[in-house]
């Protein structure tokens, strides 16, 4: 139409021009809405799995190594519950009429055990490169959905604040991996690695029965998570890495666990592979999970939009960003309990009972508790 | 810690916005007096639809049976006549502390609750009467009246009972806004009429251009809140590398201390009951409220330690023996700062979360001054021995807040902000939480002469005081640190006494990258 043209050519085409915006309008829209519904759907497929990973329900989970043995008792054992109680560590009673139930006060050399186990576990990572952390443990909604979990389902884990589009978080998985949400980061900066603690927070909707008594499982705990992002090709080595710190770490504190290489049914969407460690709670009377360390390759990365720019470009292939940069790739994420407290606290209060009610301290936790060896009963 | 704001005409005792409530009672009951009939009950008037925080319980009320769902969930045990026999001293209190508690209104609402329980008493001693008279002999004629009379009491009765609990509520609702009495000490005024208790230090003296604890923070990578405005909001951060260990010697440190002093340690819940929030004298539902809700449910975030550790003996009888208790909390602390704004909200000075480690006691009323200067001393000593410089204020009566009877804060010099910032407050707040709280404790022995004895000969319980005191407050502490320590080539120098929960760092050094 920029041209000279007889009027009623001209006329013909405005119309033209005129229907086709209008059609072009419509499609568009038509567009928009069929890319949000298929990127609804699509997003709810899950990783794809590492092959060695076996296939079936909880019972097919391998197992990748066991440590240690139970403990035999020559004394009639209790649970934590009962040791809390007796030594004074522990208050579910006054926390249900103050918060409801699942939560809990810690006492004296509870508290003690806290940071020690927190102050320790810090120091072994921080030896092994990881960069400690704190963070924020409230979080926009879309962080939360980005990393791969469901704030507002029924059954959600997620605590919301009301008047917001806040949640608490489950995990210091979520704040880390937002930290580096929408970035390009240089090859040269990988891997990040970082130990990061946080209280947690989860509704434990849904979850029934005999597996949530006591300290098993809460509303609110603190924990130290490891948290790794790196290039594509070294997931799985750090995947090893983070399984390897864990089982040293439990080692060191003389517990007896069997590190599960997770079956498909357990793995959770985002994870390629998952290990989780269980350790041996004797006042339970069987194993319980005290941590999981899960390989998300580039599942979270895709959501919180992490990639990186590899540093030279590549000799041959085809495909070259803006003025001859390589073109930006997806990272790899992987995250992993290196301390679960409250978990923890049942390990050690239920495997290090003695006979007279006292509680023996793992050697490595006593220079970070003012070199207390034992926790004794109190008399009053 | 706000007060209700009450929508009233101040000036006029008896006019109040709840319709039930039109005169002043008199003897000559008649069903006429009250602006509304006996009808298969609707839900009435919220009873405190004038509040500004009527809050919609997602909870039942646990109390009688055909009240509204809006009942009040628990309530303050106020000496009501102790009030109307101080009245002048009391308003005094209100006056200075520059609060909207109405007191006309509370004794005027005492007085017309008095009578009506008389007049309800009086009722039920009549339709006690007929129902012995209709136990003998009776005519049918006679019979007849007096069950009509007996009816008559007893649907008069019902009115009366329902508005008596109305009364009481709107009582209780009124008079739980009156704040606590003031030391006889604390300086009458606002903001710049509070004392100086004591000063120690001085500012140091630097001899290069100092920076503040955000461009320290970023110099030493050591503070991230750009990330954290992205992943969560303004006023959030993360803490990085040797702040983190920075924050765990301080939080372990202050524990050992504190320990010394026979002090128990604590963690606590950070989610609680609103309930609980309103019993410790905050506002979980106001406009400008400090607190976050969770949704869908009727708990909170705390706001400090103080709450969690205040319930754990709520509703409680103590034995004399137990006392005095004596609690060092951590937790994590959430405040939404709404309402707070300027420059006295930079980086980590005002922010939404935070740990603290906080300071609760509980003990006997005579014991609470004392325990008053103990907390303040020990707050002293630790800032002291990280070699601060700061001031202790004796908080005038305008900026006490409703539960304290007296509050010393602390004021650090924070040189890159180059002025004085609060980094610890010690309130006692004498019986005001317990009496929401409902913590009593028995004395021992029986009291040689006085007259009230409880059952069974044992002496009657009494409300314990309680006391609250900032041990360490993370972030402030951290603004202090940082911008007191900083060296010329950009370095941090550890204080001493946190250098062994460090492990043994003396230095926070620039990263070379």
């Amino acid at each position: 139409m920029k041209g000279k043209l007889e009027p009623s050519e001209r006329e013909r085409l405005v119309e033209e021009g005129k229907n086709l915006k209008e059609s072009l309008v419509t499609l568009e829209e038509d567009l928009v809405k069929l890319k949000d519904e298929l990127q609804h759907v699509a997003q709810s497929i899950p990783n794809m799995t590492h092959p060695d990973v076996p296939v079936g329900g909880e019972d097919s989970s391998a197992i990748r190594q066991e440590v240690g043995s139970p403990r035999e008792f020559s004394f009639p054992i209790k649970d934590h519950l009962q040791l809390g109680k007796d030594l004074d560590l522990i208050d579910f009673d006054s926390a249900a009429e103050v918060s409801g139930s699942k939560f809990f006060y810690l006492k004296n050399e509870a508290v003690l055990l806290e940071m020690a186990l927190l102050n320790w576990t810090l120091s072994q990572v921080m030896k092994k490169g990881y960069t400690p952390l704190t963070t924020p443990e409230i979080v926009r909604s879309s962080i939360v959905e980005k990393c791969g979990f469901q704030p507002r389902g029924d059954n959600t884990q997620v605590y919301s604040i009301d008047g917001t589009d806040q949640c608490l978080i489950g995990t210091a998985e979520i704040p880390v991996g937002g930290i580096h949400m929408d970035s390009i980061l240089l090859e040269s900066a990988l891997p990040l690695k970082y130990i990061a603690f946080s209280h947690c927070f989860r509704t434990e909707a849904g979850a029934a029965g005999a597996a949530t008594k006591g300290l098993y499982r809460v509303h609110q705990f603190s924990k130290a998570e490891m948290f790794v992002i790196c290039q594509p090709e070294d997931s799985e080595s750090f995947h090893q890495e983070l399984i390897q710190i864990e089982e040293d770490l439990f080692t060191s504190l003389g517990l007896h666990f069997k590190t599960l290489d997770m079956a498909t049914a357990d793995l959770g969407a985002p994870a390629y592979r998952k290990f989780d460690i269980e350790a041996w709670m004797p006042g339970l009377g069987r194993f319980g999970e005290i941590s999981s360390a899960s390989n998300c390759t580039d599942y979270q990365s895709r959501r919180l939009g992490i990639r990186y720019r590899p540093s030279e470009p590549p000799q041959t292939g085809p495909k070259k960003g803006k003025a001859n940069l390589p073109a930006t790739k997806f990272v790899h994420t992987l995250n992993a309990t290196a301390c679960a407290v409250p978990r923890m606290m049942v390990c050690l209060l239920e495997n290090y009972q003695q006979e007279d009610g006292s509680v023996v301290i793992p050697e490595p936790l006593r220079p970070f508790m003012g070199g207390i060896e034992l926790i004794k009963p109190k008399h009053k | 810690m706000g007060l209700h704001k009450l929508r009233l005409a101040a000036a006029v005792p008896v006019t109040f916005s709840s319709r039930l409530f039109l005169k002043p009672f008199t003897n000559t009951l008649t069903l006429g007096l009250f602006s509304r009939h006996l009808q298969p009950r609707n839900k009435p008037l919220l009873v405190r639809a004038f509040s500004a925080s009527a809050a919609v319980q997602d909870i039942p009320a646990t109390q009688t049976s055909d009240s509204s769902a809006a009942r009040p969930l628990w309530k303050a045990a106020i000496d009501f006549k102790w009030i109307r026999d101080n009245k002048e001293a009391v308003e005094i209190n209100i006056r200075n502390r520059n609060s909207n508690a109405n007191l006309e209104a509370v004794l005027q609402l005492y007085e017309n609750m008095v009578n009506l329980q008389k007049e309800v008493e009086r009722l039920r001693e009549e339709r006690n009467n007929v129902a012995k008279k209709m136990k003998g002999k009776l005519e049918p004629s006679e019979r007849e009246r007096l069950v009509e009379e007996g009816k008559n009491l007893k649907e008069s009765l019902v009115t009366l009972e329902e508005d008596l609990v109305k009364l009481k509520d709107e009582l209780q609702h009124v008079a739980q806004s009156i704040p606590n009495m003031t030391h006889p000490d604390v300086p009458v005024g606002g903001e710049d009429s509070s004392a100086i208790r004591q000063e120690v230090g001085s500012p140091r003296e630097f001899s290069f251009p100092i920076k503040d604890h955000l461009q320290l923070g970023k110099d030493l990578d050591l503070i991230d809140f750009d990330s954290a405005a992205e992943v969560s909001g303004s006023k959030f951060f993360y803490l990085k590398n040797e702040a983190v260990l920075l924050e765990m010697a301080l939080l372990n440190w202050t524990l050992s201390q504190v320990m010394k002093k026979g002090y128990t340690p604590l963690t606590t819940p950070e989610i609680v009951r609103s309930s609980i929030v309103e019993k410790c004298g905050f506002q979980p539902r106001g406009d400008n409220t400090q607190v976050y809700s969770i949704d869908g449910t009727d708990q909170c975030l705390i706001g400090t330690a103080e709450i969690p550790v205040g319930g754990i003996h709520m509703d409680s009888i103590l034995l004399e023996s137990a006392l005095p208790l004596k609690y060092i909390a951590f937790s994590h602390c959430f405040r939404t700062e709404a309402g707070a704004a300027g420059a006295a909200t930079k980086g980590l000075y005002r922010v939404h979360q935070f740990s603290k480690a906080e300071m609760f006691v509980i003990c006997q009323p005579e014991d609470s001054e004392s325990f008053h200067q103990e907390l303040i001393q020990i707050e002293e000593d630790l800032f002291t021995s990280l070699g601060l410089h700061f001031k202790t204020l004796d908080m005038a009566t305008a900026d006490l807040g409703a539960p304290a009877y007296r509050k010393f804060d602390i004021e650090a010099w924070m040189p890159g902000l180059g002025r004085f910032g609060e980094i610890s407050s010690a309130s006692n707040c004498t019986d005001y939480q317990s009496r929401r709280l409902g913590i009593r404790y028995r004395p021992s022995e029986p009291p040689q002469t006085g007259p009230k004895k409880g059952k069974a000969n044992l002496p009657a319980t009494k409300f314990v005081h309680t006391l609250n005191a900032t041990a360490c407050a993370v972030p402030r502490m951290m603004v202090c640190l940082l911008e007191n320590y900083q060296q010329e080539d950009g370095s941090v120098v550890i204080p001493e006494p946190l250098r062994p929960f460090m492990g043994g760092i003396e230095l926070i050094k620039p990263k070379h990258k």
